[in-house]
């Protein structure tokens, strides 16, 4: 089902988390709410929900109006991100919870749940407690929850934001090969440009209560709306007052027209890419991104004085 | 290693010189001459009654204060309203007020001639004071904030997201309550209702005052236990005590069977 977000504004005391904000989620999409911690992202998820009531404006689900609905009868899912499991429950009483509910018959729970942990692959996990399990493992007994009642949209706040580096990489992978097999309309934050970039079709950015820019991941790297979305959705340097991208530096190690000299301050190996550390003529310091080998081939070393050149049509702001 | 051990000593030394002794010695005194004596003491028909009387005010007190102490802690817990602190400052109310002070200031509500409310009461027929209501109200008033102190900090560590993700589960307030909140909560309660037995049990001073001491009337067990003991009938004081220290070791006994090893979650 679509969402649509019509003019949501919201404050807590002093504080606006929302301020008027507008969006649209086609059916059937995988969105990604990105931003800073008090942004305004969890905010908007929740409102999506019905967690929290708006100040004003509507959230229309599949064309509906659900603003004055409560949540438990929006036909959402909803996965937090410190999993809010049933602790006094089995993983399969917890993945069932939405079905008893609903009073469907014990045949159909018991073959939903089982479809479902071998979708989130817990089958053999059924029996234990979530204390029982690892991190990753409860986020997935979660997400099954979730999808048991068949919710219209599903929506994930910070899913994999408890989460060790390792499991928060396998975990968002596995969200994307599960959206291509469920096709469920799914809305998650997340303050992590490289987790939005690589799960995402669409990206939000949400910064004080607005929306800075909305897009493809893509669009948000090559296009950004504003310095902000530049800044926030991959590394920036700025070169003549400019905010630049750091690999559309060019190094140089002859004089060239139009081309600012430079001295190199430090070369940091980062394996294969390479972070060269600059000072300008006028005090200001910038940094190149650029590989081993280049740096080989120019033979580039500390204290030297290079010249460097934009690449040509550079992302800026 | 030594201050280790001093540790226990002093601890172990402590509770033995409080509690261990005197409640070995009503022991020894209760049977002093002999199980028989003891036992005839125990089942007097005054007795019984006594006994049956404190069953009376444990079988209404505990479980009314449990409803309450539930829904008092989620109020303050979970709402925000003005008056909140307030509330919360007034559970502890009877921890701090004497039960002596309690058990006047509900003559001065019930009193049948004197009472704010008593004398109306009377003249439809109900009779608070120098009855089982009135005792009733007397241990209500004293054991009310044990469920409450035991089941708030529960309920602010489990804190709002499981009853949360219920909801967007399509579980309504009340299905969230009975399915998820009480369960994430029941050792509290349970602790809390214990605590609420004991005091219930063994509640003197309040109910000594609004009861009129009527044997076989109005006598709960501790009020018998005092009336036997100022007969110097010491027999019978020490064998009812006797039955009421077992009672509420069976209580503490009772939580101990049920409560889950601590490391379950």
């Amino acid at each position: 089902m679509s969402i649509v977000v019509e003019n949501v504004s919201k404050r807590f005391g002093d504080f606006v988390a929302l301020n008027g904000v507008s969006l649209s989620v086609r059916d059937g999409s995988l969105t990604a709410l990105l931003g800073p911690s008090g942004g305004g992202k969890s905010t908007l998820l929740r409102v999506i929900a019905g967690l929290e009531q708006p100040d004003s404006g509507r959230v229309l689900i599949g064309g509906e109006d659900a603003t004055p609905k409560p949540p438990q009868r929006r036909d959402v899912g909803f996965v937090f991100q410190h999993y809010a499991a049933f602790k006094h429950m089995t993983v399969a009483k917890n993945v069932a919870f939405g079905l008893t509910i609903r009073k469907r018959p014990k045949d159909e729970i018991d073959a939903r749940v089982k479809e479902l942990l071998e979708l989130v692959h817990l089958d053999g996990f059924a029996h234990r407690y979530p204390s029982q399990l690892s991190g990753g493992q409860r986020q997935r007994m979660a997400l099954a929850r979730a999808l048991a009642v068949q919710p219209r949209v599903l929506l994930l706040d910070e899913p994999f934001g408890a989460l060790d580096a390792t499991v928060r990489k396998e975990l968002r992978a596995w969200l994307r090969r599960l959206h291509d097999e469920v096709h469920v309309t799914t809305v998650f934050v997340t303050h992590d440009q490289e987790e939005a970039m690589e799960v995402a079709e669409q990206i939000v950015v949400l910064n004080h209560g607005d929306i800075e820019q909305v897009g493809t991941p893509r669009d948000l790297y090559e296009k950004p709306a504003n310095e902000f979305v530049m800044r926030f959705v991959g590394p920036v340097s700025e070169l003549s007052g400019r905010w630049i991208r750091p690999h559309d530096v060019e190094i140089l190690t002859e004089p060239t027209e139009g081309a600012s000299e430079a001295q190199i301050d430090r070369i940091v190996h980062l394996g294969f890419e390479v972070r060269v550390e600059l000072s300008l003529g006028d005090g200001d310091s910038t940094w190149a991104q650029t590989t081993r080998t280049r740096v080989e081939e120019l033979e580039l070393s500390e204290g030297q004085i290079v010249w460097l050149r934009l690449e040509s049509a550079p992302v800026s702001v | 290693m030594r201050s280790k051990y001093a540790l226990r000593f002093l601890a172990l030394g402590y509770l033995a010189l409080l509690l261990g002794i005197p409640v070995a010695l009503v022991f020894i005194n209760a049977f002093q001459d002999g199980i028989g004596a003891a036992w005839d003491a125990v089942t007097t028909p005054e007795a019984q009654h006594a006994f049956w009387l404190t069953f009376i005010m444990v079988i209404v007190a505990v479980p009314l204060n449990t409803i309450f102490g539930v829904l008092c802690a989620l109020a303050v817990v979970r709402q925000r309203f003005r008056g909140r602190a307030l509330l919360n400052a007034m559970v502890d109310l009877p921890f701090a007020v004497s039960p002596v002070v309690v058990g006047l200031a509900l003559l001065l509500v019930y009193g049948r001639r004197d009472g704010w409310i008593g004398p109306w009461l009377d003249d439809h027929g109900v009779q608070v004071i120098f009855s089982t209501p009135g005792m009733i109200l007397a241990t209500m008033f004293v054991s009310l904030p044990f469920v409450v102190r035991e089941v708030i900090p529960v309920l602010r560590e489990i804190g709002t997201e499981q009853e949360q993700a219920a909801a967007t589960l399509g579980a309504n307030k009340l299905q969230t309550f009975f399915r998820v909140t009480l369960p994430a909560i029941r050792w509290g309660v349970a602790y809390g209702v214990v605590l609420t037995t004991a005091r219930a049990l063994g509640e003197f001073g309040a109910v000594s005052v609004v009861s009129g001491k009527l044997s076989g009337q109005t006598e709960t067990a501790t009020l018998f236990v005092e009336n036997r003991f100022q007969r110097f009938d010491e027999t019978g004081a020490y064998a009812a005590s006797v039955v009421l220290a077992l009672l509420a070791f069976v209580t503490l006994l009772a939580m101990n069977l049920i409560k889950p090893k601590e490391s379950q979650g």
